[in-house]
């Protein structure tokens, strides 16, 4: 580690911490899965970046939406995001997240996902290839670096905007509320 | 006792894709499993209605995430079926080496899920490293790594590369070489025959009765293989066997998909031997945006790593399909077959008998 | 395959019977004699099978089922010419009303077929054990799978009417 890292350690050593260390829900969402395992296993290390995927959302910190959402998965979705505990991230895979893809007049897919919950960063290629991924959590890195990673924050800012959104798809909804009325 | 109702959901460590079997258990004895699928449905036949012939493969080959290839075979059968068209000779070798080839890495995947569930990290990582050995033979042939489309209605879209062979063999070589250690070190490991031994049973009636194909009819003694009933392509130029099992548990299952990989490997070699020295690819095809098919309907199947792949297709004579239907083999094992076999067993072998079922999400959804 | 065709052909009436090669027979029938059709085959060795279907034949108001079977072996080692076959069975319902018997009873691998066909065609059937969705998690109007059903449309209102977070932040202020 070169000498200016130093005295980012000592000055915000909770934010270097969250950096190196990302442990991802083992969630697989739709088709980028297939490029998850050569990332985490000996070709293609992924743990020399931090990154291990854990059991449970309750251990984690970075989301991976791997590709397209049905609407089945959103609610699966959507559940699991909100039972990470703060500060977490989300990057989402491909070009499906982001207006649709090749399933533009699919009845089925959302087309974009930035409307029911945050999404941080995006990594192109359709899958995107584990050097991709790696370049991905990089720029998230320096992200998180310059104070712009505020997903979290801004679905605890706007929560009723989204929880709108959420209900105008899917009607009634089976869990409550996750923040009450809050002073912004 | 107390019935509980647990649910084996999407987000779970046990689970390789987006699939969900919600539990009614006793203890620790489950008492009824229901699959829920559709976590993945994209309404496919629904969207080729609505784009031409050729502009579908970009669609096709995303039905099957982990081996895209022989959803591209059965669609350009499909379509040469209707509109009679012949493959030539060299044609027919290049694609039955490819669809070999992605039969390996196909298996050396799922060989990665079951020891990663189990527990098996040093056979999981080998496993997905050789896979990643094959997977850089595909990008050198065809440009991408998981989705290549390189079959086209009357052959292939372009030879092969000068040298392609000699990498191949040597690839195999190294695949083939690896296998003793994994019987060593797996398959004949004390710990993974307690585990996988008289768990699952799916006896012949019952195979039969539930419409079961691929490996789960193979581990009870049935020789059912399409490459050798309806022999398409080249398979029946070359000489080789297929291996079967008798008992019908998790554990016959998983030795009559090992033994399947290595008799690809085995017949990839026969095959390059085989092959003609030169010659045309492909047959000439008119121009996609305005080619039409003639009237008709048709079904054709052919055999991929987890069973019997079919396709019914109809045209009405036009540029767009009018209907097509996907018969996946993962269609009857993850819903009627998975809800027998899981009654009875304990909680802890769930995962277990769902990835030596070999079920492949998106292929149930498509 | 002359020989079935000569076997059903005196066994039942009503049958249009049309043979494109050796693999392949299609058999077209009224909707009441399907069911005696399919177990006469499945006695005489298809067991197999292999898919339900449906086509929307929007202009003459008709659905029509598609039933195929095949045979497993009957011999462990040695491979006849009864597996080569494939047999599609096709008939004929109405589009309005449409409904039609289950043939689970016969086939214990129908179930799920059946099931899917209900949620996107509309189709249902009498005496299913479990018709419940499949699939899809809401109800459309239409089923999806008729040719009636415009997706282009359905996607603009429904997820074409839902604002994006920072276009109702701007309409808020």
């Amino acid at each position: 580690m070169d000498r200016n890292q130093i005295s980012k350690w000592f000055k915000n050593p909770g934010k270097m911490a969250h950096k190196y260390s990302f442990h991802a829900v083992y969630f697989c969402t739709g088709c980028g899965i297939i490029e998850i395992p050569p990332s985490i296993t000996t070709r293609w290390d992924a743990e020399r970046f931090g990154i291990i995927p854990v059991a449970t959302p309750r251990h984690a910190n970075l989301f991976l939406i791997t590709g397209y959402v049905s609407t089945k998965t959103l609610k699966a979705i959507i559940r699991t995001y909100e039972q990470m505990p703060e500060p977490k991230y989300t990057v989402a895979f491909g070009s499906c997240p982001i207006n649709g893809g090749m399933y533009y007049d699919s009845y089925n897919t959302i087309k974009q996902l930035d409307k029911y919950i945050p999404i941080d960063g995006y990594i192109a290629g359709c899958m995107p290839r584990p050097e991709a991924v790696f370049i991905g959590v990089t720029h998230l890195w320096k992200l998180i670096d310059m104070d712009k990673a505020d997903g979290y924050k801004r679905y605890r800012e706007d929560y009723a905007l989204y929880r709108a959104n959420q209900e105008q798809l899917f009607g009634e909804l089976d869990w409550p509320p996750l923040f009450k009325n809050e002073k912004n | 006792m107390r019935e509980l109702e647990l649910f084996f959901g999407p987000q779970h460590l046990g689970m390789v894709g987006n699939f969900s079997i919600t539990l009614k258990v006793e203890g620790d004895r489950i008492v009824r499993a229901d699959a829920n699928p559709g976590f993945l449905h994209r309404g496919f036949e629904k969207l080729m209605e609505l784009r031409t012939w050729m502009q579908n493969f970009p669609l096709v080959c995303r039905i099957n995430v982990v081996e895209p290839d022989h959803m591209e075979l059965v669609y350009s059968m499909g379509v040469e079926k209707l509109a009679g068209i012949e493959v030539p000779e060299r044609g027919k070798f290049l694609r039955s080496i490819y669809c070999e080839m992605a039969r390996v890495g196909s298996h050396l995947f799922g060989l990665w899920a079951y020891a990663n569930m189990l527990g098996f990290d040093t056979v999981a990582h080998w496993a997905m490293y050789h896979r990643d050995l094959l997977l850089d033979l595909f990008e050198e042939l065809t440009g991408a790594r998981v989705y290549h489309i390189y079959l086209r209605p009357g052959g292939v879209r372009r030879d092969f590369p000068d040298g392609f062979t000699d990498r191949l063999v040597e690839t195999l070589h190294k695949i083939g070489g690896k296998v003793p250690d994994y019987n060593a070190t797996f398959f004949e490991n004390s710990l993974f025959k307690k585990r996988a031994e008289g768990i699952g049973i799916v006896t012949r009636e019952e195979a039969i009765r539930m419409g079961a194909v691929g490996h789960i009819i193979k581990a009870t003694g049935m020789k059912y293989d399409i490459r050798k009933i309806e022999p398409y392509d080249a398979y029946n130029q070359v000489d080789f066997d297929i291996p079967v099992r008798t008992a019908g548990d998790a554990y016959s299952r998983l030795l009559a998909i090992r033994d399947d990989m290595i008799e690809s490997v085995h017949l990839i070699f026969k095959l390059i031997d085989k092959m003609p020295k030169s010659g045309a690819v492909y047959t000439k095809t008119p121009n996609p945006f305005k080619w039409t098919i003639p009237k008709g309907e048709t079904y054709v199947r052919c055999e991929s790593s987890r069973g019997e792949l079919g396709l019914y297709m109809v045209s009405d004579g036009g540029d767009k399909p009018y209907r097509v239907h996907f018969n996946t083999p993962s269609y009857n094992h993850g819903l009627t077959v998975l809800e027998k076999a899981l009654v009875g067993e304990s909680i802890s072998d769930v995962g277990n008998i769902m990835i030596s079922l070999y079920v492949v999400a998106p292929e149930i959804d498509r | 395959m002359e020989i079935l065709k000569q076997k059903l052909s005196s066994d039942f009436d009503g049958l249009n019977i049309h043979i494109p090669d050796d693999k392949r027979m299609i058999i077209s029938i009224a909707k009441e004699s399907i069911l005696s059709l399919l177990s006469y085959l499945k006695n005489d060795g298809y067991e197999h099978l292999a898919l339900i279907s449906c086509n929307d034949w929007i202009d003459a108001g008709k659905l029509e089922l598609i039933y195929i079977l095949s045979a497993y072996m009957a011999d462990d080692t040695h491979y006849q010419e009864k597996e080569k076959k494939s047999i599609i069975i096709k008939t004929k319902i109405s589009r309005n009303t449409a409904k039609f018997i289950t043939i689970s009873n016969l086939f214990n691998s129908a179930e799920p077929y059946e099931r899917e066909l209900h949620e996107m065609f509309g189709i249902v059937f009498e005496g299913h054990p479990r018709l419940t969705p499949l699939m899809l998690e809401r109800e459309y109007k239409i089923p999806p799978f008729r040719k009636d059903f415009d997706t282009q449309a359905y996607v603009d209102n429904t997820f074409g009417k839902i604002p994006s977070i920072q276009q109702q932040k701007e309409g808020l202020q």
